[in-house]
């Protein structure tokens, strides 16, 4: 039985496929991942949300919180006229811009409600959550910092006990006193970021969407089906083109090529069953993540035919080109699974995008996954007209990506398959 | 009908084909029997126009292979030495696949199918995929998916390699229907007794080179090889036998058997015997030791056809 064992880790030492799978493409995927993710738990200086700021006040004050605002750890903050910040995020480049209205100076100095607004764009609204989640704390403790937080605590108090007797309001007031010397002196003494203060001021930001998504669809339901979708028509195009390869070994490609038509036909039949085949393996998808998961598509078929088609287009032109490119299947298994598994999770396949370090998402570019995914959500989610030309520019690529491989699939078909005794 | 000259190929370096030439009338059946790796497989592959050869040329019915491959190629029918059909196909689908490629009509594949699917005997199989047939049915169906363009010209690449007697006297009979109904076929093989039985010339390739050509008749003539009367006596005595011998312009005696050398031992035979009868000497057994392309290839390689 050990004997048994032996032979078969023996025989596993010596497949280099097999090895790949087990060693080199986990860990590759667990440094992918860990880039990834890693730097959304711990705010180190890679994943730095971008959040533009505009002061409408323009005082001293104002000044001071923004300098305030542009030491926060996970955000990379700029000032940005008000103007040019909405039009940013209604390109789609930026996500917010942190508005500090007129009168924060006085607001901070009577201890008023803070004129601070945070205007986004709906469809990142994960990559908006986790900046409030950085802002809130520290917007509540901007009076502590620099307005006149006695007079803040007063003024609340006063509110909260407006319906009071005048003798409670004059018991609390007092007691406020007290709370307020004993927490600037923990403060003076531990300054740490996170205030205690924060929790009971609740010094809030309002909150305004500026591009409102209208919400058919979760945005999750989409990042779910378009991400799965995209990785696993890879992985079946490959397949297909690997049946190239497979003729090759089992001779039936030499057999065609007896046959009197141009060679080239052979590839080009490939290319065809591989669009045919991806196309119906998406509309399948789609179709059931509508009737199962309830996703609406019909409003969206032609947008969403469109994707699909240059998705198609794009993805059967990756799998005809990696056959073209390898001697054997064997080959083409190993390094395929490779590629696809590294360029979904670049692309954004199994992570929202918004979840990676900045590098990662330029990097992101270079996937299929990336552009195809963006197009879902351009119509899904974005509900962008097909002739905007931000979704046009997606399957502009997706075509251009296509094109491309498959050039490059006719060249290499010449010189590799067609080489052959 | 076909005209090969001075083919060359080489394969990184090591030379394959060095320069192969022959010619094959209308009808008629060649044979090229070589060993393993003597570029039998090279030349078809370079006549089928699927491989370029490094110098030379193909003339199929008039055309040149070079410029005119799809004209060429539409007369001729390839039966690779590799089965080359989809297993997950039936046979059924394999035919009209095949078929298809060569431009014949759905209507037509219809009817050709049938007909060869009943010549090749697998007429009640033909809607099983062809990964459950036998190794010898496989090899009938690869035979008969270049059949159904009824091309003019056939290239048989070792055809019977590794089957059954069943299939392979099924896949013989086949080959003889073919060749009586004027089909130009081309065979390679390593079994000489196939390219004896059919061959109307045979060219012998070894090295890529083809070392001797002709009918089996011109062949034996020509490699000036003897064949070899071996009798055996009882009973005789040594002065018998060396009178018997003396007489015999080319014989040599050991002990009780005494070899006859002869051009041709058929007519030579009736002599033997009847000059051994004369001496009184009693024939206990004979052996005839004819010239045939086994021998042939042995005296012009010095090595056996197959190893
Ligand atoms: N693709 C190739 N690459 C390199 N060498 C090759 C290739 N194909 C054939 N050869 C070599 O060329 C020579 C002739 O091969 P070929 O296949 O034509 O022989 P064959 O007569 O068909 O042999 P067999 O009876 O084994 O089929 C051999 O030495 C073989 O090793
Ligand atoms: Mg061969």
């Amino acid at each position: 039985m050990i004997r048994l064992a032996l032979k078969d880790l023996k025989l596993f030492l010596k497949d280099r496929r097999s090895m790949l799978m087990t060693f080199a493409i986990p860990i590759a995927l667990i440094s992918l991942f860990a880039f990834a993710f890693g730097g959304v738990g711990k705010g180190n200086e890679e994943t730095k949300i971008s959040m533009q700021i505009s002061d409408l006040d323009n005082t001293t004050l104002s000044k001071d919180a923004v300098n305030i605002f542009t030491t926060l750890k996970n955000v990379d903050a700029k000032v940005v006229p008000i103007e040019s910040a909405q039009d940013a995020i209604k390109k789609g480049k930026e996500s917010n811009v942190l508005v500090i209205h007129k009168g924060f100076a006085d607001s901070l100095s009577d201890g008023g409600e803070l004129p601070l607004e945070l205007q986004y764009d709906e469809a990142k609204e994960i990559e908006v959550g986790l900046l409030q989640q950085s802002l809130i704390p520290k917007v509540a403790t901007i009076p502590f910092s620099l307005g006149n937080p006695k007079a803040m605590m007063a003024s609340r108090f006063e509110k909260m006990t407006e319906n009071s007797s005048p003798e409670l309001k004059e018991n609390i007031q007092h007691q406020s006193d007290n709370l307020f010397e004993s927490l600037s002196k923990g403060i003076a003494e531990n300054s740490t970021t996170q205030d205690p203060s924060s929790a009971f001021f609740g010094n809030e930001v309002k909150m305004t969407k500026l591009v409102a998504a209208k919400k058919d669809n979760g945005l999750g339901l989409i990042q779910a089906v378009a991400g799965t979708a995209v990785m696993m028509l890879l992985f079946s195009v490959v397949g297909i083109g690997m049946s190239l390869l497979e003729e090759k070994q089992e001779g039936t490609l030499k057999r065609l090529l007896y046959a009197p038509m141009n060679p080239l036909k052979i590839l080009f039949g490939k290319m065809i069953s591989a669009n045919i085949i991806s196309i119906i393996q998406l509309i399948v998808m789609f179709l059931f993540a509508a009737l199962v998961f309830g996703l609406e598509i019909n409003n969206h078929v032609t947008g969403l035919l469109l994707t699909i088609i240059a998705t198609a287009f794009a993805c059967s032109a990756f799998g005809v080109f990696l056959a073209s490119f390898a001697k054997t299947r064997q080959q083409v298994q190993g390094l395929s699974t490779l590629i696809i598994l590294v360029m979904s999770a670049i692309g954004g396949s199994m992570i929202p995008i918004f979840f990676m370090p900045s590098l990662m998402q330029k990097a992101a570019v270079l996937s299929v996954n990336y552009w195809s995914i963006q197009g879902f959500f351009d119509i899904l989610w974005r509900n962008l007209s097909i002739f905007s030309t931000t979704f046009l520019s997606r399957i502009l690529v997706l075509v251009l990506i296509g094109v491309i491989l498959n050039s490059l699939a006719v060249f290499m078909f010449k010189r590799n398959i067609l080489k052959m005794s | 009908m076909i005209e090969i000259k001075n083919l060359r190929k080489s394969y990184n370096g090591h030379e394959a084909l060095k320069g192969i030439s022959f010619a094959i009338q209308k009808g008629e059946f060649y044979g090229l029997l070589g060993p393993n790796g003597a570029g039998k497989t090279t030349t078809i592959s370079i006549m089928s126009s699927i491989l370029k050869p490094d110098s030379g040329e193909v003339i199929i019915d008039g055309m040149n292979l070079d410029t005119h491959p799809g004209q060429a190629k539409q007369l001729i029918g390839v039966v690779p030495q590799e089965i080359a059909l989809y297993g997950d196909l039936t046979a059924s689908e394999n035919l009209h696949f095949w078929g298809g490629l060569y431009g014949v009509s759905n209507s037509e594949l219809k009817k050709r199918s049938e007909e060869v699917l009943h010549l090749f005997g697998f007429y009640d199989r033909r809607n099983d995929n062809v990964k459950t047939y036998s190794g010898g049915m496989k090899r009938r169906i690869n035979i008969a998916a270049a059949l159904l363009h009824q091309p003019k010209i056939l290239f048989m690449d070792e055809p019977t390699v590794g089957i059954d007697p069943q299939s392979r006297n099924l896949i013989f009979e086949v080959i003889e229907k073919l060749h009586k109904e004027g089909m130009t076929i081309v065979y390679t093989t390593h079994y000489m007794e196939e390219a004896e039985r059919f061959c109307d010339r045979i060219g012998i390739i070894d090295n890529g080179q083809i070392i001797a050509e002709g009918t089996l008749k011109e062949l034996k003539s020509n490699s000036a090889l003897k064949e070899v009367v071996v009798v055996t006596y009882d009973h005789a005595n040594e002065s018998q036998l060396k009178e018997i011998s003396a007489k015999w312009p080319d014989s040599n005696l050991s002990e009780n058997k005494i070899s006859f050398y002869a051009t041709d031992v058929q007519s030579a035979l009736s002599g033997i015997i009847s000059g051994s009868g004369q001496m009184g000497a009693d024939i206990s057994n004979i052996e005839i030791q004819r010239t045939n392309l086994e021998t042939i290839f042995l005296s012009l390689t010095g090595k056996q056809l197959r190893d």
